[in-house]
């Protein structure tokens, strides 16, 4: 057994060190663009997936969300409902937010998208917007006559955002106007204009919540409140430990909030991915069965004179599969490397997602099962035409 | 050592069924070079194919060294080839990627010699060839005659019982040929290796202990050749 293994792998070793050179590159090479088509969507699924959780904490959901009750349009004695849950170990941060559709006037041009009232020291606990500023400031507890807004919505002078909301070119320092929902209409000076990448939180704009309450009339009251934790992933128990601190109002975690659009926007790249990995697998066995088909026909009177001289087929089948396990070993050897030099250039130049810059993100378990599943129908993709060819009756193949 | 009886091979080619061995009863004793000569189509390289396991006859027995061969698995044939018979193409069936040397300690590989064993065995038995300068080099760089010699040392090397061998000679010019039956008329004569040689040139007898000739599959004549020293055998 062993002494046959030595054989396949000489016989293997010889044919690769001594073959064609050109061949044995292409078809490495084949195997390792296969590879990283195997690795390169599944690190982009995962990386949206990361960006969407990413964003969503920190631009525009924060760990949890507490919305009224059932009925009810605001959350009412939001300071003592912060209280409570901000007493809650592993709660870093509460940014309550008051919500109204408006309409923002500048230059004659308009653009409707959603305002949100909100207490800055709170806000800043919570999400990193004020850390995303790139030009102006944020705005502080005091400030009534303040805005800032995304940069899609201040926009750029002369250019259309693509049907998204943007008053095209709004600067730091310009007045901007808002309609209210309740016919009241108010001019703010804008602070700052911040960017996140997040297109919801883009075209929005903030300005304080005593600003807005006092337009809508509202005391104590939110339409939301952002809840941030001291660690990502764990939103399911510290929702559990919200309502058992006898929290009324509607507890959800960010996933539950976004309403499974993330869900089906990952099922359908499962799906588009699932397709990709089935032809780049087909392509693998397609390549790998051409390319030992061609050897074995070319050596078939070689692997005559081989059994002729008292060489085992099984040996002679073993040494085609073990060209195949070297050409899928390095195939995928090469595969990681030119797969590292894209997540690389990736993460230099992330694609930009409307959820927000996407890095590929690749999970050891992703290479694993590309490299299990390469080298599991390159095995068999191998081995069938060697095992054809070399059970042939050595006559035949003698004679060719 | 070699017992062959009433062997009977047709061939179907087509719709046309071809009579190659009719019943062919053969005994080979050791020490002997048989030579197996006979027109184009006589049934000689059949013969040569059965008694080296590498057909099986319709019909008839074949017995090497009191062993069965016809009843033998294919495994097992396998392995018989391996340690019992050594083989010598026409077209001298060298592996091109290997050099001379490992094409002929491959097979020494196989029966899990170890590495000192199979190369200086390899090594000497190429000395014994006269290529002594030539085993570090690859098919393409050898001559006809030079590729026929590592084919008979590939076929030494694991000290067969029988080596057979189908028209060794086809293929090299007059001098090349002679060259190599004095090779095989000393490895007869020095170490009583038993030979089997399919040939069709009549001036190969001289090196046959006895010539049995093919005529439509069936023995037509038996002769005894070789009397006294091999031609050539005093130098």
């Amino acid at each position: 057994m062993l002494a046959g293994l030595r054989v396949s792998a000489f016989l293997a070793w010889k044919s690769i060190q001594r073959g064609s050179r050109g061949t044995l590159a292409l078809t490495i090479m084949i195997i390792a663009l296969i590879f990283v088509n195997l690795v390169f969507l599944p690190s982009i699924i995962s990386g949206v997936v990361e960006t969407f959780n990413t964003q969503s904490i920190d631009f525009d959901l924060g760990n949890l969300v507490i919305e009224p009750r059932e009925g009810s349009q605001y959350i009412d004695g939001v300071g003592s409902l912060q209280k409570t849950v901000g007493r809650i170990p592993g709660i870093t941060g509460t940014s309550p937010r008051i919500a109204a559709g408006v309409t923002y006037f500048y230059k004659g041009r308009n653009a409707a998208s959603t305002l949100y009232g909100i207490t800055p020291e709170d806000e800043r606990s919570v999400t990193k917007i004020a850390d995303s500023m790139t030009e102006g400031e944020f705005l502080s507890n005091g400030d009534t006559d303040a805005i800032v807004m995304g940069t899609t919505l201040a926009g750029t002078e002369g250019e259309e955002a693509g049907g998204l909301p943007s008053l095209e070119g709004v600067g730091v320092g310009d007045s901007v106007e808002v309609a209210y929902p309740n016919g009241e209409i108010r001019t703010y000076r804008v602070k700052g204009i911040y960017e996140t990448q997040s297109f919801s939180v883009d075209t929005s704009a903030f300005i304080t919540s005593r600003e807005m309450s006092g337009v809508l009339g509202l005391q104590d009251q939110a339409s939301i409140i952002l809840v941030k934790t001291e660690v990502n992933g764990r939103e399911e128990e510290y929702k559990t430990e919200i309502l058992s601190y006898g929290v009324q109002e509607e507890v959800r975690t960010f996933q539950e909030k976004s309403g499974g659009f993330v869900d089906q926007a990952i099922q359908s790249f499962n799906i588009i991915n699932a397709i990709s990995t089935l032809v780049s697998l087909i392509i693998a066995i397609v390549v790998v069965f051409i390319v030992i088909f061609i050897n074995t026909v070319n050596r078939r009177r070689q692997i005559g004179i081989l059994k002729a001289i008292g060489i085992d087929q099984q040996i002679i089948i073993n040494s085609y599969v073990l060209q195949v396990l070297f050409i899928t070993t390095v195939g995928a050897l090469v595969g990681i490397v030119l797969n590292a030099g894209v997540t690389t250039y990736l993460t230099a130049y992330p694609l930009v997602f409307p959820g927000g810059p996407v890095y590929p993100a690749v999970e050891a378990s992703a290479i694993l099962r590309s490299i299990a599943s390469l080298f599991g129908v390159s095995v068999v993709a191998g081995y069938i035409p060697a095992w054809r060819i070399a059970r042939e009756d050595i006559l035949s193949a003698i004679r060719g | 050592m070699i017992v062959a009886e009433d062997l009977r091979r047709v061939y179907t080619m087509g719709r046309v069924e071809v009579r190659a061995l009719g019943g062919v009863s053969l005994e080979v004793a050791k020490g002997e070079f048989v030579g197996i000569m006979g027109a184009s189509g006589s049934g000689k390289s059949t013969l040569l194919h059965i008694l080296g396991l590498l057909d099986r006859p319709d019909s008839g027995r074949v017995t090497i060294d009191g062993t069965d061969v016809l009843a033998l698995s294919d495994h097992r044939r396998t392995l018989f080839r391996l340690n019992r018979l050594g083989y010598v193409f026409q077209d001298y069936a060298l592996i091109g990627e290997l050099t001379a040397l490992e094409n002929v300690y491959l097979t020494s590989l196989v029966r899990g010699a170890s590495k000192k064993e199979y190369l200086d065995r390899s090594a000497d038995i190429l000395e014994r060839v006269g290529l002594g300068d030539r085993m570090n080099h690859r098919q393409s760089e050898l001559s006809g005659g030079e590729q026929q010699r590592v084919a008979i040392a590939r076929a030494l090397v694991n000290n067969p019982s029988i080596l057979l061998a189908d028209e060794p000679c086809a293929n090299l010019d007059s001098q090349t040929s002679k060259s190599i039956l004095d090779l095989f008329a000393r490895l007869n004569e020095d170490l009583d290796q038993t030979i089997v040689m399919v040939s069709h040139e009549e001036w190969h007898k001289e090196y046959f202990c006895r010539v049995v000739t093919l005529q439509d599959g069936l023995i037509a004549d038996v002769t005894e050749c070789r009397k006294g020293p091999r031609p050539g055998g005093g130098e």
